[in-house]
């Protein structure tokens, strides 16, 4: 019976970079620190936003409503 | 720049791809995490800065193009000296923080104690040794892959990878069967 094989060169080389990789956590504060977060939609377009929406419900709700009418 | 979500996809897949050979090649030429990590983000900032233009070429050219970046920096962070001190300080207290792998405790003290023999030899490696040990190892790159990184015969590679090898192998007494 013979015991654990006793790890070579390779094994060691294995280990060795294993423990030296970038760990993802590092990796991500590293992508978080480069890369600007996507800007959201500045206050000028979200105005402009709510005036069309507002313009289109405005209209919708002024306007006769012929398709509801009884089709029969 | 102002990113947008296509941006960002495009630099974080640039980024995966090649983080781990840029890291490993930092960590080969100033031995010390710290500072191979910073080097990391000033050579993928300037990836970022000039994304258009990388993300336009194939993998390889990406590759060829993020290490000219990466070896002008190493330049550089080894002029201002501070991979110089950073290397001589590693050098000094280099020591093993691996894993074990293998089971049995006298097995894993045993492993642990050759991992931190391993670390002392890797860093007595001539420079140009330890940067191709560590790419081939930690950054996963074939030899082809490595040469085309520095600019070197993937030959000349093979080479540097085989004599450090075999000074690893003398100075653990273990037999190399690359």
């Amino acid at each position: 019976m013979t015991g654990p094989r006793r790890p070579d060169l390779d094994d060691l080389l294995a280990t060795w970079a294993r423990a030296r990789r970038l760990p993802d956590a590092e990796a991500d504060r590293i992508l978080l620190a480069i890369v600007p977060a996507v800007p959201a939609p500045s206050m000028t377009w979200w105005a402009e936003f709510n005036d069309k929406l507002s313009s289109v419900i405005t209209r919708a709700t002024a306007a006769p409503l012929p398709a509801f009418a009884d089709p029969w | 720049m102002t990113p947008s979500g296509d941006d960002t996809a495009a630099f974080t897949r640039i980024f995966e791809q090649h983080r781990h050979a840029v890291h490993a090649y930092f960590l080969g030429r100033v031995a010390d995490p710290e500072l191979a990590a910073d080097l990391l983000q000033e050579a993928f900032l300037r990836v970022w800065r000039r994304l258009s233009e990388v993300e336009a070429r194939s993998g390889d050219q990406q590759r060829a193009w993020i290490f000219t970046v990466a070896r002008n920096l190493a330049i550089d962070s080894y002029r201002a000296g501070a991979t110089r001190r950073a290397t001589e300080a590693s050098l000094r207290q280099a020591a093993a923080t691996g894993e074990t792998t293998v089971p049995g405790p006298h097995l894993a003290a045993e492993h642990a104690e050759r991992l931190a023999q391993l670390d002392a030899a890797i860093a007595e490696l001539p420079e140009e040794q330890r940067v191709i040990l560590s790419m081939a190892t930690a950054g996963g790159l074939t030899s082809r892959q490595i040469g085309e990184a520095l600019g070197e015969p993937a030959g000349t590679v093979r080479y540097r990878l085989s004599q450090a090898r075999k000074q690893l192998a003398a100075a653990l007494d273990l037999e190399d069967e690359p």
